[in-house]
Order: structure tokens, then C-alpha cells, then sequence
């Protein structure tokens, strides 16, 4: 470079200004709002959509500066909502509906999951549906909501182990089956060498239970007033998915680059695995589509069952939680 | 081109040895490599394998100490379970005394003292040697949910946990990557109560294992229970994948082995493809945690020397082959150079030049035995060519001999056609055609007395010996026939000469028949041949014949004689079974049928002279055998008789009885008629006295002295020739048989009637004799004068 001739030198610098002229515009036609989202876990591919969307700057063209935190052993997601130190997150359907339940109102701007991904994977070989009262793991920080719901109607009695990580219990034999997402632990379990068959894996959504998961929420207060923003930030979001949906490999680069950033102990091989498997959830059983929807017969269903056996204490409805 | 063929020859030898040589290398260097390479492997495998069991035995007595010392403590923990905050003593005083531990955690169920609330954690930290104790849990750090806690509790027994990264944010914690041994704590009831958990910073383990390197390129390793690799030297691997990580994308059948291998505590080595490099891998559990340590070795390494030593020995092989290749050549080429002059000598030799010399060669190799052998075989051609020669000769000379034979035999046949042209009431055509030279068919006829004697023959075989017994028939024929006109015994008698001293076991068939002119009277006799053809106005058929047996076979048989009249224009044709069993390419034969549809077709047409008939049937044979050679002898005889009588212009006839008295009366009729017909003085005096002659030799010996009998002499002429036919009932007699006299012996001894008869053939022009009807009928003959 040191020997550039002077044309190039010129050239550089005018392009220099003019680079910086251009974003001096941009803050003057249009004052960036400040607008932080925390996902409900540490970073991972099962968020692509919302890391392609700040990457390809949906959300600045949108008139938004976003700012991706993540949740941290000191302050889980939904914390930071309740503390307004987040604008939105991301929650599990019936995660929400709980949350609601429990008299937090939130609205969901909006769905991304179609399908659940929950499975229970049990030791080598056996058929979960047959491990009655057999020490099962679920998430110390949630989740486990339409599992539970499943155990006391299947009268499984499963004998519940919270974890923070269920791979090694797993492997040691600690715990007799557990739950995992079809899009992570599953994976890590894989990972571990353990072979997964047809017959002891079982699929929530195969039987019954296919309640639709991840959604935009932020709290009912935060929407009512800031609408236009929230439909901004979920439009943009919604393009970010669809981005990521037709652009999986340049997506997955995103993604480990995010991993990167927040030392997350994992691997592209997983990332990959877990990005393929959660755009294959965005789409509709049904309509084969990446509908981007709340579906009022899940919302309803997912009441019911948490109703039934108590999780809820008054049915959360669908309109309830639709943001209007 | 010798030199060529010599080049060639040399080089093929030098190639088979060479490549034999080759062979018999790749053999003994195949068994060399294969079991130097099995040495280096063992060798190898030793190696590694002692390095692997020494990193592993002191790994593994750390691993013992932090078990023994934590077990030493939980000991203490449980008898003083009463004084919770006695276990920040217990936990500092672990990390006193074991400096190599990294912090102890004393951790109970939450509240299990009422006291302390919620968590209660008694956790000392060892930092640079300054060891600072803390209750660590928090809403932070909800330790029951770790898997330090967790698993002993769980599992109910102590146990090592997978290395992890601690992290309080409210307190003090390992900054370092550390592995756990936990104990499960129990009250005096037995129940469990929390967990006491030594840590060891992974570091020190790291350090120990990836110093491990027996060769230049090898690298260690060491993978979790889970797979997930604690000890990698690829850091982007190193806690964040597991051994099965990238077989998810990429299956690879020999990685997941090795890995459930691995992880089932098992210890081995395998040899397998690790990221694109041929690797050994040499493995081994830590029998305290179940973790797996292994050595990766590029193959490249443990086999280098092995490999350049392999590389160097296969060059001098190969250099070695292609010096054995050239040396040999030329040596060959060397030895081999007299045989490329007794090569020319033998080409010279084989364009013709039989007494060209050949080189000298003096050694007594093969090639000098060969030299000697080609001078014999030179020697025995020359001979041979000789002998050849005079061989080739004979040959010429019986050939030519033959064909004489052949003209001779032929000679023998009639060959005139027609045989009688001043004859308008025979016509006879033959035809003879050898399968060989010479041939076994016989023909003949010639008239005798107004009798045409014919006979056809085959003689069995073929060639010089058929010939020759085909020669004698014919003889015979002629010679017995001279004095003999009964075919029956011309053939009896032909048969008890030629069955006599037949060594050669030969016969003839044959068919003899004696056609009277005059009256068209047909005797014949068949001796085992095939019937001949009448072929006349009134249609075409066989002959009927008796078949008796071939002449030449049993010389007392009595052979049958038979008679028929033939009406004017019958032809009969004779034929030899060269005609019926002529056979075309296919082996299909002419027969029978064949041969007499032709002939039916042949009188339908009205044409039938002989002539005609025999070369009908030779062009028909010839059609139907086409290409094929012919394989019989060929003989066809057609004979036709042509006598129309004519009207009898005068006649006169005479009786007499058997006295000789009698006899004037003779001459005055026989006068009477000469006259009357003609004859001149001299001439009625001469036919006369034949007359004569004929009659007194019939009143002499026709019958029985003392006997009478009548004697009847006709007179007829038809205007060219008188006829006297003189009529008798004696004993039957055939004067025209009697011998030619024999003109040398004196009047007396000379046979009676033996003059009579020369007399009466010198005087007549005919002579006749037939036996009808109980008479014997002669027949004198003489043409009217002009």
C-alpha cells in the first residue's frame, strides 16, 4: 500500500468524506430509537433471525437502535423486561401464558414458532411413555410447562430434576430420561455419542401436544405505549427470520459470530444443526408455511392444559396476549 | 529380420529372467516389508502404549489423592455435620494441606440448617497459595442445581464430575477450568444431606497430558465421558465439540467407533483417516473418572524411517532388474551368435541348397548338439530326397504300367459301334467307364453261328486285383463260349474254373445270354447279377431272372438256365450296379427306379435303339451325381434286336428215315433245289456235300443204333438266302460245339463229325443249331447267288 499511486489516495479520501457526509444525513433525517432486546437465552442460533436483522440493519431502517443483551445468571430475561431494563423478549408461548397467569401482562408482537420442539429423551433404548415415575429432567429456569402438563394427564409421574445443564446428568446416568429442545439439548445429547432411535425419543408435538413456542413479547404497559415502535421492531424481526430462512449459511456466520462474541460454549456443527431444525419449526405443520402467527386453538389448548392441572389459576386467552 | 528374431529371442529371455527375478523380489521384499512394517507397528505400538500407561498412572495417582484426601475430610465433615460453620475450617484445611487442589466446596440441601437459610455453601478458594473461604450460594448461584451437587446426590455415590467453568458473580470463584470430586453427605439417618465437592484445576491435568509426545507430529488427547475433548491442541475443538461433533455433518463410522470405544473405558489402537492425515491412535482410560486419554500419531511418523528405508531398497531393486535386464541381453546375444549363423546356414538350406556346409562349432552345448543334429537331419534329407526320387519313379512307371493295363483292358472290349453294320437284325452298343485305371466291369458279344453270345460282369473290388479277375472272366468267357452256346454251362463251367485256387476269395456276378438270330430266342443264364431291362413295343420291364449265385463261389453249383422269345425291336439293356448305386453328393443312389422310370419313358417316347438307351442313361447318372467322384466301375450293354422275317419265296422239304440209303434221295433234292434257286454246278456240288455231311452225321449218331427215326430237311430261301433246315427227334446234339478239328492228326484219328462240321462252316456261310421242341433243329445257311 505504500506504494498507492496519488490518484488512489485522492480517491480514498473523497470516498472518506462521502461515506461521512452520508451518515451525518441519516442522523439528522431520522433520530435512531434506543430500543434493547434480550432473548430468553445465552446466544445461539435459535435467535438468528434477530442477529440477522441487527446485522443487516432491518431494524436501523426501520428508524430503530437496537441493542441485543442477553440474559445473564444475575438477570434472566424476563427480569430485565420487568425492570424495563429490556424492551422485548423472547418467551415460550406457555412460558408467557404463565407469566400472564401470574398477573404480569404481555402481549406477543410476534410469533415465530409454529411447532413445539420439546422431546423427552430417555437412556438407551427406552420408551419414555413407559418410565413412569422415573427421575426426569426439566430447565431450572422454565420451560418444562406442556411437559408437566403431560406428565400429571399421561399420569407419567415423572419425579421432576431441575437442572442447569442436562448433558452430564444425563450421561452419568443421574437422571433416567430428560427433556430437551429439539433444536439444543437434543443436539448436545447427540453430540455426546448417544444414538438416538424412534423409540425413546418422544415428541410432544406427535402427540397432542404441539403447542407453538417462541414469540416476541414485551410487557402490555411498554406496548401501549410505544405501538408503532413495537410493530417496527417485530417487522423488522419478522424480516430478519425471512432473511435467515433463505440466506442459511451467510445466517449461520452471523450466528458464530455472535457465539464468538459471548464465549458461548459451542460449535458450528451444533449452531448449524440447531439453526436448520428452528427454521424448520418457523413453518406450519399444516400449512407448510413460515405463518409468523399466534394460533388461538394453541393458546386455547395451552390454557386448557395448564388450567387443568393448576398452573394457571384463570384461563389466559388469546386475544388477551395478541397484541391489538 | 535374423537379426531381428535373434534380438528378439535374446531380449524375451532376458525379460522372463528378469521378470522371474522381479517376482521371486516382490515376494521376498512383500514378507521383508510386511513383517519389518509389523516390527515398526509393535515397536510403535509399545512405545506409545508405555508412554500412554506412564501419563495415565500419574494422572491417575493425582486423581487417587485428591479422592483419598477428600474422602479423608467428608469423614470429618460427617462426624461434626452438628457445627456448620466448622466446614469452612474443613475446607480451608483440605486446601492447606493438598497445595494442588484448587478449592472445596461443603455445600448442604437448601435449608437444611434453619439458620443459614436458603444456601449454605462453606467454600474455600485456593488463589496463588492465598486460600480465602466464602458461603458461596446466592440467588446467583443456585449451587443445587449444579451438577457438582447434583450428581453424587443423584446418583448416591461419590463421583468425579466433567470439567467444567465455574462462575459466581457474587462471590468469589476458580477462574481456571476445574474438575470436581463430590461426595455425597449423609446424616446419621443416612439421608442425604448435601455435597462436598474437591476441586482440581484442569490445567495442571492439560499440562501433564499434552506434554505427552513420543513422536514429532503426535499430539494428545483426552475426551470426557460425554466426548467433549479436555485435552486437544486445537483450541476451536478444546471444550467447545466432542469426538462425535463433526460425524453429525459428516458420518464417519471409524471416528464414532473410536469414540463409543473410548468412552466405554475401553483402552486400544486403531489406525484411521484424523482430519485427512493416516493416524494412529493409541488410547486409555483414567480408571478414576472414566475420562479417555489417547495419542494421535500421523502414521507418516511412526512409519518414516520405515518408509525411506522401503523407498531406497525398492530404487536398488529396480536399478538391480534393469543392470540384470541389460547384462543378461548382451550375454544372451552373445551365446546365441552361432546360432544366428546356423540360422542362415538352415534358411539356405530350406530355399533349396541342400549341400550347402554348415559352420563349424566346436563347443559341445546344445548348440553344438544342435549344429550335429541339423548336419544329420541335412544328411537323412539328402537321403530321402533320393530315395524320393526313385520312390517317385516306381510311381511313374506303375502309372504308366497301369494305364497300359488300362488299354489292354480296354482293347478287350468291343469298342467298334456298330459292331455290325451289315446286319439288319442286331444292334448292339456297350459302354465301359473305370471308377480307377483300371476296372472290375466286364462286356462282350460276338455272333457265333447265328447266335449273338453276350455277357455283362462285375467283379467284386475294385481296381488292379478286379482287373485281373475281370481279364480271366472275359477269357474264359470267350473260350468256353467258343465250343459252348448253352449260357448255363458257360457259366457252370467259367464257374468250376475260377472257383478253383481263389485264395483271393473273388467272384463275378454275371449275366450270359445267347440270342438265336433267326428266331429271336433268348437263353440266359444270371449268376447272382441284377436283371437286365426289356425294352420293346409293348412296354418297358425286368427280365425275369433266377438269381443263383456270383461265378467264383461254390463250384458244384448248378446254375439254372432260362428262356424267352423277343419280339422284333426289344432292346435289352444290361447294366452293372455302377448304375443303380451311383451316388450324388449326399449319399443318395441312383436305384432301380429311377432306372427303370427312365426306361418306360424312354418307350413311351418310341426311342429305344441302344445307342440311344446307354447314353441316356449315362447322361441321367452324370446329372444325378453331379460333383460327387464316382465310386463304382460303370458298364452298360444294350442290345436290340432288329430281325423283321421275310417273305419265304420258296420252299421244299424233305423226309427221310435213318438210312443211309436214303441218301441219294438226299442229293437229289438238294440238287433239285440249287437249281431251282440258282446255285451254280460247283456250288450245288459243295452245298451238297455240307448237306450231306449234316444228315448222314444225324442218321449215324441221333439215335440209338437199331432205332428209327425220322430226319426232315426244309429247303427255304426269301430271295437272298436258302435255308436247310434239318429237323431231328434224337438224342439232342449240338454239332456246331464239336471242336475245330484239329487238321494235323490223320484222318483216323480225328473225333467223327469233327471234319463233317469244318467242312460244312468252310462250305456254308451259316451254321446253326437250335434244340426246339424235342428237336434238335441245324440251320444251314447260304446267300442266294446275286
Amino acid at each position: 500500500m505504500h506504494n498507492s499511486t496519488p490518484y488512489s489516495s485522492i480517491n480514498m479520501r473523497k470516498s472518506l468524506i462521502i461515506t461521512l457526509l452520508v451518515s451525518l444525513m441519516a442522523v439528522t433525517a431520522r433520530a435512531q430509537e434506543k430500543f434493547i432486546f434480550t432473548p430468553q437465552w445465552t446466544a445461539q442460533a435459535q435467535f438468528a433471525g434477530y442477529y440477522v436483522a441487527l446485522e443487516k440493519g432491518f431494524y436501523k431502517d426501520l428508524g430503530l437502535d437496537v441493542e441485543i443483551v442477553h440474559p445473564s445468571v444475575t438477570q434472566s430475561a424476563i427480569n430485565r423486561i420487568q425492570n424495563n431494563e429490556s424492551h422485548a423478549t423472547t418467551l415460550q408461548l406457555a412460558q408467557a401464558m404463565e407469566i400472564v397467569g401470574d398477573g404480569i401482562p404481555l402481549v406477543n408482537i410476534l410469533q415465530t414458532s409454529m411447532n413445539n420442539a420439546m422431546v423427552i429423551v430417555s437412556r438407551r433404548g427406552k420408551n419414555p411413555l413407559e418410565q413412569q415415575g422415573e427421575k426426569v429432567g426439566i430447565w431450572q429456569a422454565g420451560f418444562g410447562q406442556i411437559a408437566i402438563c403431560m406428565s400429571i394427564n399421561d399420569n407419567l409421574g415423572y419425579r421432576w430434576v431441575p437442572f442447569a445443564n442436562n448433558v452430564n446428568l444425563f450421561i452419568e446416568g443421574a437422571v433416567d430420561a430428560t427433556l430437551a429442545m429439539s433444536y439444543n439439548e437434543y443436539y448436545q445429547l447427540k453430540q455426546t455419542g448417544i444414538e438416538f432411535t424412534e423409540d425413546n425419543v418422544y415428541r410432544f408435538c406427535d402427540h397432542g401436544y404441539n403447542i407453538q413456542e417462541d414469540g416476541l413479547y414485551m410487557t402490555l404497559e411498554y406496548y401501549n405505549k410505544h405501538q408503532d415502535q413495537a410493530r417496527r421492531f417485530a417487522d423488522a424481526s419478522r424480516k430478519g427470520w425471512e432473511y435467515a430462512m433463505e440466506n442459511p449459511e451467510e445466517t449461520l456466520d452471523i450466528v458464530m459470530r455472535m457465539v464468538q462474541k459471548n464465549n458461548i460454549p459451542t460449535n458450528s456443527v451444533l449452531q448449524k444443526l440447531m439453526l436448520d431444525e428452528v427454521i424448520r419449526l418457523l413453518h406450519d405443520r399444516e400449512s407448510g408455511k413460515a405463518e409468523f402467527r399466534l394460533r388461538k386453538d394453541m393458546v386455547d389448548k395451552a390454557s386448557r392444559y395448564m388450567y387443568e392441572i393448576g398452573m394457571l389459576n384463570r384461563p389466559v386467552t388469546y386475544e388477551e396476549i395478541l397484541a391489538k | 529380420m535374423k537379426q531381428e528374431k535373434q534380438k528378439s529371442l535374446s531380449t524375451r529371455l532376458s525379460i522372463w529372467i528378469v521378470l522371474f527375478a522381479a517376482v521371486i523380489f516382490i515376494a521376498a521384499l512383500g514378507v521383508f516389508f510386511a513383517e519389518s512394517r509389523n516390527a515398526v507397528r509393535r515397536e510403535a505400538i509399545n512405545n506409545a502404549t508405555q508412554v500412554l500407561d506412564n501419563t495415565v498412572q500419574r494422572v491417575d495417582n493425582i486423581l487417587k489423592g485428591v479422592k483419598v484426601a477428600t474422602e479423608n475430610t467428608a469423614w470429618l465433615v460427617g462426624r461434626h455435620l452438628d457445627e456448620p460453620d466448622s466446614m469452612f475450617t474443613y475446607c480451608r484445611s483440605i486446601l492447606q494441606n493438598n497445595p494442588n487442589l484448587n478449592g472445596c466446596s461443603i455445600a448442604f440441601e437448601p435449608f437444611h440448617y434453619r439458620q443459614k437459610g436458603l444456601y449454605f455453601s462453606a467454600y474455600a478458594l485456593n488463589e496463588n497459595g492465598r486460600i480465602q473461604t466464602t458461603q458461596e450460594g446466592n440467588d446467583h448461584y443456585q449451587y443445587f442445581y449444579l451438577d457438582w451437587y447434583q450428581l453424587p446426590k443423584l446418583l448416591d455415590r461419590p463421583c468425579w464430575t466433567e470439567p467444567f467453568r465455574d462462575f459466581n458473580p457474587e462471590d468469589i470463584y476458580s477462574k481456571e477450568m476445574i474438575i470436581s470430586y463430590c461426595i455425597p453427605i449423609k446424616d446419621t439417618d443416612q439421608r442425604y444431606i448435601g455435597t462436598m465437592s474437591v476441586d482440581l484445576s484442569l490445567d495442571w491435568l492439560s499440562k501433564t497430558i499434552s506434554a505427552v509426545k513420543p513422536y514429532p507430529n503426535s499430539y494428545s488427547i483426552m475426551i470426557g465421558k460425554g466426548g467433549t475433548f479436555f485435552v486437544h491442541p486445537d483450541s476451536s475443538k478444546l471444550f467447545y465439540q466432542t469426538i462425535f461433533t463433526q460425524t453429525m455433518l459428516e458420518p464417519d463410522s471409524s471416528v464414532i467407533n473410536l469414540g463409543h470405544d473410548m468412552q466405554a473405558g475401553l483402552e486400544g489402537v486403531r489406525q484411521m483417516d484424523i482430519d485427512g492425515t493416516n493416524s494412529y491412535v493409541f488410547f486409555k482410560p483414567l480408571a478414576e473418572t472414566g475420562w479417555s486419554v489417547g495419542i494421535v500419531c500421523p502414521a507418516s511418523d511412526i512409519f518414516g524411517g520405515y518408509f525411506r528405508l522401503i523407498n531406497s531398497i525398492i530404487g536398488i531393486v529396480i536399478v538391480g532388474l534393469l543392470l540384470m535386464l541389460m547384462v543378461f541381453s548382451s550375454i544372451i546375444t552373445k551365446q546365441l551368435e552361432p546360432l544366428e549363423d546356423l540360422v542362415y546356414q538352415a534358411e539356405t538350406i530350406a530355399s533349396g541348397n541342400l549341400l550347402e556346409e554348415l559352420p563349424e562349432y566346436t563347443h559341445n552345448d546344445e548348440i553344438g548338439l544342435l549344429n550335429k543334429s541339423f548336419r544329420n537331419m541335412q544328411l537323412s534329407i539328402v537321403n530321402q530326397m533320393e530315395e524320393l526320387k526313385k520312390v517317385n519313379e516306381q510311381k511313374g512307371r506303375i502309372q504308366s504300367e497301369l494305364k497300359i493295363a488300362r488299354d489292354i483292358q480296354m482293347a478287350m472290349l468291343p469298342k467298334i459301334f456298330p459292331p455290325y453294320p451289315d446286319r439288319d437284325d442286331i444292334d448292339v452298343f456297350g459302354k465301359l467307364t473305370p471308377a480307377k485305371e483300371v476296372g472290375g466291369d466286364l462286356f462282350d458279344f460276338y455272333i457265333r453261328d447265328e447266335k449273338l453270345l453276350f455277357c455283362i460282369g462285375d467283379v467284386s473290388g475294385k481296381g488292379v486285383p478286379a482287373s485281373l479277375y475281370m481279364v480271366v472272366t472275359r477269357a474264359l468267357f470267350r473260350t468256353i463260349s467258343a465250343h459252348e452256346s448253352s449260357p448255363s454251362k458257360i457259366i457252370q463251367n467259367l464257374n468250376e474254373v475260377m472257383s478253383k485256387g481263389n485264395e483271393s476269395n473273388m467272384f463275378v456276378t454275371m449275366f450270359i445270354g445267347v440270342l438265336d438270330l433267326p428266331t429271336g430266342r433268348l437263353h440266359y443264364c444270371n449268376a447272382g447279377h441284377d436283371a437286365p431291362l426289356l425294352i420293346g413295343n409293348t412296354g418297358a420291364g425286368m427280365l425275369p431272372v433266377d438269381s443263383n449265385l456270383p461265378v467264383g463261389v461254390l463250384p458244384e453249383w448248378k446254375f439254372s438256365l432260362q428262356e424267352t422269345l423277343l419280339d422284333p425291336d426289344t432292346t435289352i439293356f444290361l447294366y452293372t450296379d455302377g448304375l443303380t448305386e451311383a451316388e450324388n453328393i449326399d449319399h443318395k443312389q441312383f436305384e432301380m427306379s429311377r432306372m427303370v422310370e427312365l426306361a418306360k419313358s424312354m418307350q413311351k417316347a418310341g426311342t429305344f435303339t441302344p445307342t440311344f438307351v446307354v447314353n441316356e442313361m449315362t447322361e441321367k447318372v452324370q446329372a444325378f451325381v453331379g460333383e460327387a467322384d464316382q465310386s463304382d466301375d460303370l458298364t452298360m450293354l444294350a442290345i436290340q434286336y432288329t430281325k423283321h422275317h421275310k417273305d419265304i419265296v420258296y420252299q421244299h422239304s424233305l423226309t427221310l428215315t435213318n438210312d443211309l440209303k436214303r441218301v441219294p434221295r438226299l442229293n437229289a433234292f438238294i440238287d433239285e433245289v440249287c437249281e431251282a434257286n440258282g446255285f451254280d454246278m460247283s456250288t450245288t456240288m459243295q452245298i451238297n456235300l455240307a448237306i450231306e455231311e449234316a444228315v448222314v452225321n444225324v442218321m449215324n449218331y441221333a439215335y440209338p443204333e437199331g432205332t428209327k427215326g425220322d430226319i426232315n430237311v426244309e429247303a427255304k430261301s426269301n430271295g437272298e438266302v436258302m435255308k436247310f433246315i434239318i429237323r431231328d427227334t434224337g438224342v439232342p446234339f449240338d454239332p456246331t460245339v464239336k471242336e475245330e478239328v484239329d487238321i494235323t492228326l490223320s484222318a483216323e484219328d480225328r473225333e467223327i463229325g469233327g471234319l463233317g462240321i469244318h467242312l460244312i462252316r468252310q462250305i456254308m456261310d451259316n451254321i446253326n443249331y437250335e434244340r426246339t421242341e424235342g428237336h434238335n433243329v441245324l440251320t444251314l445257311t447260304k446267300k442266294l447267288p446275286k
